[in-house]
């Protein structure tokens, strides 16, 4: 149980990891990403109820996701950015609602369950019920964030990334352009939480109000762990999860969300910068 | 190979430059010296597009290119070593390296081989540079990270290179260095723009100079005319 929790909680992070992606390049997160998750995961239902096999699924999903992210890009954020504005923060709440009223009208409001091709029985690892779903979950989850990792480090274009998180001036003047990195970040993004909306829905159900569930969850992890803490969130993501099933173990379900909230209330009390954050000095 | 030509240009309401004009020909070094607050930086910073010029024009080898964007002037030939240095601290020596050649380089696979050869020209000039290729930028001392930050600029193969105020906050052993390290860009021919505020070393190591006053250029000479100069004898070389 507390495994199933926690595997959960892998899913918030990679929520959280997508906001570190866009923060690190423009100081800027989506507020709509949860909407992003939702409406991926509802686009490649469809795909699947479209006929499309499940392993072409997942990258025709994910694409979405990108596309996604370059809208909300383009539409919510660069304007905001180049004005030197905080409006972004605002643009893509709007975003968000945009994408609830959406995904209500284009799918309407019902829970629907998202089929899976993995069996459902439960497997025995060291000792704890785990079923191949949840071990999935984990898979998928590692395996983005690694790739991403992978590509930040190894590639010029990810140092470039690297780069303009560091210091955006300098790396203008060695010719990378911020504007197209920030995009390449909100693309980025969007995958990832295309990723985190196909391995969840199979274990929870595909619904409108899944973002908001999902996105209190994941900014929770961002802060506690903070916005800069890389692999952090991973930490993060996993304790949290594993809290959330043993409140709803002992004290109920309705205290499932006390955790995220508890958690997020003490680290912005005690720790602004996260708990894996660097302390950073605005200087003005 | 760089001209600039009644270039205005400030910050919000306050213009710093008014009306500079200022010339660096191919494979010469050429300095820029004056007091605090004269416009000095602000002339570099309107040249890369860093700020948007309100006024005049810049063109480096005949190409107009004043009100580009920063990265797409960089992409033309122009290397820009900022004020106050501006390493990427958490990525390594040689990331940093790398980096001042991006617009060169491919940039997935396969471009450490093909910086190889800049790579090991910069290393050869910095031996510093090359043992502590590893080690994040950040951690460097003041006089390495000059070096980092002159070696950036060279990777780029550039057609001229600013470098604005390189022995700011050094101790003068590494001053000395640095100015070495300048003579020898110049024996190797490279077109240079300098910053200084050690007046009497810019002139030493450059072919022609201009003294800014007040965001204009207000005498300009090669370094033996400056030198008979009143009034650059009395306010910069005494």
């Amino acid at each position: 149980m507390v495994v199933s929790g926690a595997l959960m909680g892998l899913v918030y992070a990679l929520i959280a990891y997508g906001f570190q992606l866009t923060f690190a390049t423009s100081k800027s997160i989506n507020f709509g990403q949860g909407e992003l998750v939702m409406l991926s995961a509802f686009f490649s239902l469809s795909l699947l109820d479209w006929g499309m096999p499940y392993w072409l699924m997942i990258p025709g999903g994910l694409l979405f996701g990108v596309a996604l992210g370059l809208v909300v890009e383009r539409t919510c954020v660069r304007l905001a950015l180049e004005q030197k504005s905080e409006g972004w923060i605002l643009m893509t709440i709007i975003f968000g609602l945009l994408g609830f009223s959406s995904a209500e009208n284009i799918w309407g409001r019902d829970d629907r369950p998202f089929p899976t091709s993995l069996p459902t029985d439960a497997l025995q690892v060291f000792g704890v019920n785990i079923t191949p779903l949840e071990i999935s979950v984990a898979i998928g989850v590692f395996t983005v964030m690694g790739l991403i990792e992978l590509f930040k480090r190894k590639t010029l274009l990810g140092k470039a990334f690297e780069a303009v998180s560091a210091d955006r001036d300098a790396a203008e003047l060695m010719g990378v352009s911020a504007t197209r990195t920030i995009m390449l970040s909100y693309g980025l993004s969007g995958l990832v939480a295309a990723m985190a909306g196909i391995l969840i829905s199979p274990i929870t159900t595909v619904g409108p109000t899944m973002a908001s569930a999902l996105i209190l969850k994941a900014f929770s992890v961002a802060v506690v762990a903070g916005l800069d803490s890389g692999f952090g969130v991973v930490l993060v993501g996993i304790v949290l999860g594993a809290l959330e099933s043993l409140t709803s173990f002992y004290l109920g379900s309705g205290w499932r969300e006390a955790p995220g909230l508890v958690l997020l209330i003490l680290a912005l009390a005690i720790r602004p910068n996260g708990v894996f954050g660097k302390a950073t000095i605005r200087k003005v | 190979m760089l001209k600039v030509e009644n270039l205005h240009a400030g910050y919000g309401l306050s213009e710093v430059l008014q009306g500079t004009t200022l010339e660096v020909p191919e494979g010469k070094v050429v300095a820029l010296i004056g007091a605090n607050g004269a416009g000095k930086t602000t002339t570099m910073r309107a040249i890369s597009g860093m700020i948007k010029p309100t006024k005049g024009s810049v063109t480096l080898g005949g190409k107009a290119i004043e009100g580009y964007a920063t990265s797409r002037i960089a992409r033309l030939g122009l290397a820009h070593s900022p004020e106050g240095r501006k390493v990427f601290g958490p990525l390594s020596v040689e990331d940093n390296l790398l980096l001042g050649a991006y617009n060169h380089l491919p940039m997935f696979f396969g471009f450490r081989s093909k910086a190889a050869v800049e790579l090991g020209k910069v290393y050869e000039l910095f031996p510093r540079l090359k043992e502590r290729r590893t080690q994040s930028a950040g951690t460097l001392s003041g006089g390495e990270q000059q070096m980092l930050a002159i070696g950036r600029a060279l990777m780029a193969k550039p057609k001229v290179i600013l470098l604005d105020e390189p022995s700011m906050g050094l101790a003068p052993v590494i001053v000395l260095e640095v100015f070495n390290i300048i003579r020898r860009l110049k024996e190797a021919g490279i077109t240079l723009l300098l910053v200084e505020q050690f007046a009497k070393s810019a002139l030493e190591v450059s072919d022609y100079a201009y003294v800014m006053e007040h965001g204009r250029i207000a005498i300009a000479g090669t370094p033996a005319e400056l030198h008979k100069d009143e009034r650059v004898l009395a306010a910069y070389l005494g």
